[in-house]
C-alpha cells in the first residue's frame, strides 16, 4: 500500500521542471526587486515605515548514485525540484512592542507542502521577554526552525537523520522566550505549548498520508553560550493520536478478524518524547558541532530512535570546508505472533491477512543509517552562497526508511548504500 | 607614525580577512613591534563602544558587548546600532569583538530573523551618521574609532583592549 502511495507521488514529479522553476522564481520577482535595491545585509527591506519584507531563495540540485533507490526525493537523474524553494516573510510592526509576521514558503519538492509556515503575533515585553502566538515551527534542534534558510547552515542539506525525521514540523500555539547576557555568558530560554494536526507526517524524508493529531504538546529548550562554546538542551513532548493512512485498512481488517493485539502494534498512538542535546565550538577559523536526539514513543513499531551527528569545519577566507558523520538507529520490536500460524499455510482464508500484516510490519522503518558528508560553501557575496555536498549514505540495517525503493514493491531486506551529490545556491534578502 | 600605524592596521585587517586566521591580538602584536610606544598606539587606535547613557554608570565586558550586538539583552535596556557591512570599522569590530567574519554574522542573523527571534542592529553608512543617531537616542550603543569626536551625552562603556 505504501508503494502505491509512493508511485502516486512519483507521477506528480512528471510535471515540467521548467514550469516549476519559472513559476517559483518569477512570481515574486517584482517584490524581490524592491527588496534587493534597498537592502544590503541581513536587515530586512522596509516597504513602508511599518512593514518589512524578507525572503529566501534556494536553488538546490541533486543526484543520487544508487541501485534503483531514491533518498529525500533524489534518484539517478539530476533533480532541481526537491529542495528548491522561495519564501517571503512580511512583518508588520503594529507598534514598538507588537508585530505580526507571515512566512509563505513555496516548495518545489513533492515531499514538502507549500503554504504558510509561520503566522504569528509577537509581543515584546522588553528586550528580554518575547511572546509569540500563532503557527510556529518546532525548535527540536539547532537548525530545525531555520531549515528552509539554507543560508544559515554550512551544508546543502543538514543531516537527514535528524532534520528529515520531523513527525511534526510546525505547531499552533504559543512560545515564550527569554534571553540574558551576564558578564561572561549568554542564555536563551524558550518554552512552548500547542498542538499539531495535519493530513501527513514526515518519516525519514518521505511524506506519508496520515490523520496526524498531536495534542497537549509542550517543551522547552535552553541555549547557553560562553566564549566560543555553546550548549543547547531541549525536551519536547506531545500525545500522538496519529493514524497512518496506508495502515488503516489493514488495522480495520485485523480488528474485524479479532486480532486486536496485531492491530494495536500498528497504532501510532501515545506519548512522543523528544530529548536533544547539542554542543558547538566556533572561532574565526573553525567550528565543531554535534547534536544528539533520542525520540521515545509508545509506538510499537518504533519505540526508540536515536540519531546524532558530528561535524567539523574550517573557514578559509570566504570558504567553509566541512566534514560530517551522522547516524540514526531505531530499536527493533517484534510484530505480534498471533497471526504466525496462518502464515505457514497459504490455503487458510486468513493467510492474506497474515501475509499483509507481516509485510506491512517489515515496511515500517526500524533500521538505521550512517552517512559521511564532505562539503564546501563559498560566500561569494553578501547574503549569497554557493554550496556543494557529497554524502555517502549506508544503511546499517534495513529498512531505515531513508532509501525508497523506486522499482517493484518487494521490501528491502538488504541494507542499501548510495552517494548523494548536491549543489546549491542560497540567497536571502 | 600615524601613517605607519594606519598601514599596519590595514595590513592586519587584510591578513585577518584573507588568510582567515583568528588572531584578535595580531594587531596588538604588530603594533607593539612597529610603534615606538604601545601606549601611544592604544590611545590613538582603540575601538570604543559608546552609549547614550544618561547616568554614566554602565560599563560592559567584551563578552557583554559581543552578546549585545548578537541580539542578547544585557539587561540594561540598551539598543545596539552598527555600521554597514564593508565599513572598515565594522570589519575591525567583527574581528576583534564579535570574533566572526562578516558572512558568519550574516548567517547568524539570517537564522535569528527568519525564526522570529531577533533582528540585526540598525545599520548606518558612516560613523558620523551613527554618532548622530546615538546622540539623539537614549539607551543606544554603537562602536566608534577613538579619533571620533563625541558629543556630550555619549559615554564610553567599553574600550577595546588592544
Amino acid at each position: 500500500m505504501k508503494t502505491r502511495l509512493l508511485s502516486a507521488t512519483a507521477n506528480n514529479r512528471q510535471r515540467p521542471l521548467l514550469t516549476v522553476i519559472t513559476s517559483v522564481l518569477l512570481a515574486p520577482l517584482t517584490i524581490v526587486g524592491v527588496a534587493t535595491t534597498s537592502s544590503s545585509s541581513a536587515n530586512a527591506a522596509k516597504l513602508t515605515d511599518d512593514i518589512e519584507l524578507s525572503g529566501i531563495v534556494r536553488v538546490i540540485g541533486g543526484y543520487l548514485e544508487s541501485d534503483n533507490h531514491s533518498i529525500d526525493g533524489y534518484s539517478d537523474s539530476v533533480s532541481l525540484h526537491q529542495q528548491s524553494l522561495i519564501a517571503l516573510q512580511p512583518t508588520w510592526h503594529i507598534n514598538d512592542r507588537l508585530s505580526t509576521t507571515l512566512q509563505w514558503v513555496g516548495h518545489t519538492g513533492e515531499g514538502r507542502e507549500s503554504g504558510i509556515e509561520w503566522a504569528y503575533l509577537s509581543y515584546s515585553l522588553n528586550d528580554q521577554w518575547q511572546l509569540k502566538a500563532g503557527k510556529l515551527r518546532m525548535p527540536f534542534f539547532h537548525y530545525s526552525d531555520s531549515i528552509d534558510v539554507g543560508y544559515s547552515y554550512p551544508w546543502v542539506s543538514p543531516p537527514l537523520q535528524l532534520y528529515n525525521n520531523k513527525l511534526f514540523p510546525t505547531f499552533k500555539g504559543a512560545n515564550v522566550s527569554y534571553n540574558f547576557a551576564g558578564e561572561s555568558f549568554a542564555v536563551r530560554l524558550e518554552g512552548l505549548y500547542g498542538y499539531y494536526h495535519s493530513d501527513s507526517v514526515m518519516i525519514a524524508g518521505s511524506r506519508l498520508g496520515a490523520d496526524a493529531k498531536v495534542d497537549n504538546m509542550y517543551g522547552a529548550n535552553a541555549a547557553l553560550r560562553r566564549g566560543h562554546w555553546g550548549l543547547r538542551l531541549a525536551y519536547h513532548t506531545g500525545d500522538s493520536q496519529t493514524r497512518m493512512e496506508f495502515l488503516t485498512p489493514l488495522m480495520t481488517a485485523l480488528q474485524q478478524a479479532g486480532f486486536d493485539d496485531a492491530s494495536s502494534t500498528l497504532k501510532a498512538e501515545g506519548p512522543v518524547n523528544v530529548y536533544s542535546i547539542g554542543a558547538d565550538y566556533e572561532d574565526f577559523t573553525s567550528f565543531y558541532r554535534a547534536e544528539w536526539v533520542r525520540t521515545v514513543t509508545d509506538l510499537d513499531f518504533s519505540p526508540t530512535q536515536t540519531s546524532y551527528y558530528l561535524s567539523a569545519g574550517r573557514y578559509i577566507q570566504d570558504w567553509t570546508l566541512h566534514l560530517t558523520f551522522a547516524s540514526s538507529a531505531n530499536t527493533r520490536t517484534e510484530p505480534s505472533d498471533e497471526l504466525q500460524p496462518f502464515l505457514a499455510d497459504p490455503t487458510t482464508p486468513l493467510y492474506p491477512l497474515a501475509a499483509g500484516y507481516y509485510t506491512a510490519y517489515q515496511r515500517i522503518p526500524t533500521g538505521g543509517m550512517n552517512s559521511v558528508t564532505l562539503g564546501a560553501r563559498w560566500d561569494f557575496r553578501l547574503n549569497m552562497a554557493l554550496k556543494t555536498d557529497i554524502s555517502y549514505l549506508k544503511e546499517t540495517s534495513a529498512y531505515s526508511g531513508f532509501f525508497v525503493n523506486e522499482g517493484d514493491s518487494s521490501q528491502d531486506v538488504e541494507a542499501q548504500t548510495g552517494t548523494l551529490y548536491q549543489i546549491g545556491w542560497e540567497w536571502i534578502f | 607614525m600615524n601613517a605607519l600605524i594606519t598601514w599596519v592596521s590595514t595590513l592586519s585587517t587584510l591578513l585577518n580577512r584573507h588568510m582567515g586566521i583568528c588572531q584578535p591580538h595580531l594587531l596588538a602584536t604588530v603594533l607593539m613591534m612597529f610603534s615606538l610606544s604601545a601606549a601611544e598606539a592604544k590611545a590613538e587606535h582603540s575601538l570604543l563602544v559608546v552609549a547614550n547613557n544618561q547616568d554614566g554608570s554602565i560599563q560592559l565586558t567584551r563578552s557583554q558587548v559581543r552578546n549585545l550586538f548578537m541580539g542578547v539583552s544585557v539587561g540594561k535596556g540598551l539598543e545596539p546600532v552598527a555600521l554597514q557591512p564593508g565599513n572598515q570599522l565594522r570589519t575591525r569590530f567583527n574581528t576583534e569583538v564579535i570574533g566572526m567574519a562578516e558572512n558568519r554574522i550574516q548567517s547568524y542573523w539570517a537564522q535569528m530573523k527568519f525564526t522570529g527571534r531577533q533582528t540585526p542592529p540598525e545599520e548606518f553608512s558612516s560613523e558620523q551618521e551613527l554618532i548622530e543617531y546615538l546622540s539623539q537616542h537614549p539607551g543606544s550603543v554603537g562602536y566608534v574609532s577613538s579619533e571620533a569626536s563625541l558629543p556630550d551625552g555619549l559615554q564610553v562603556v567599553y574600550a577595546d583592549d588592544l
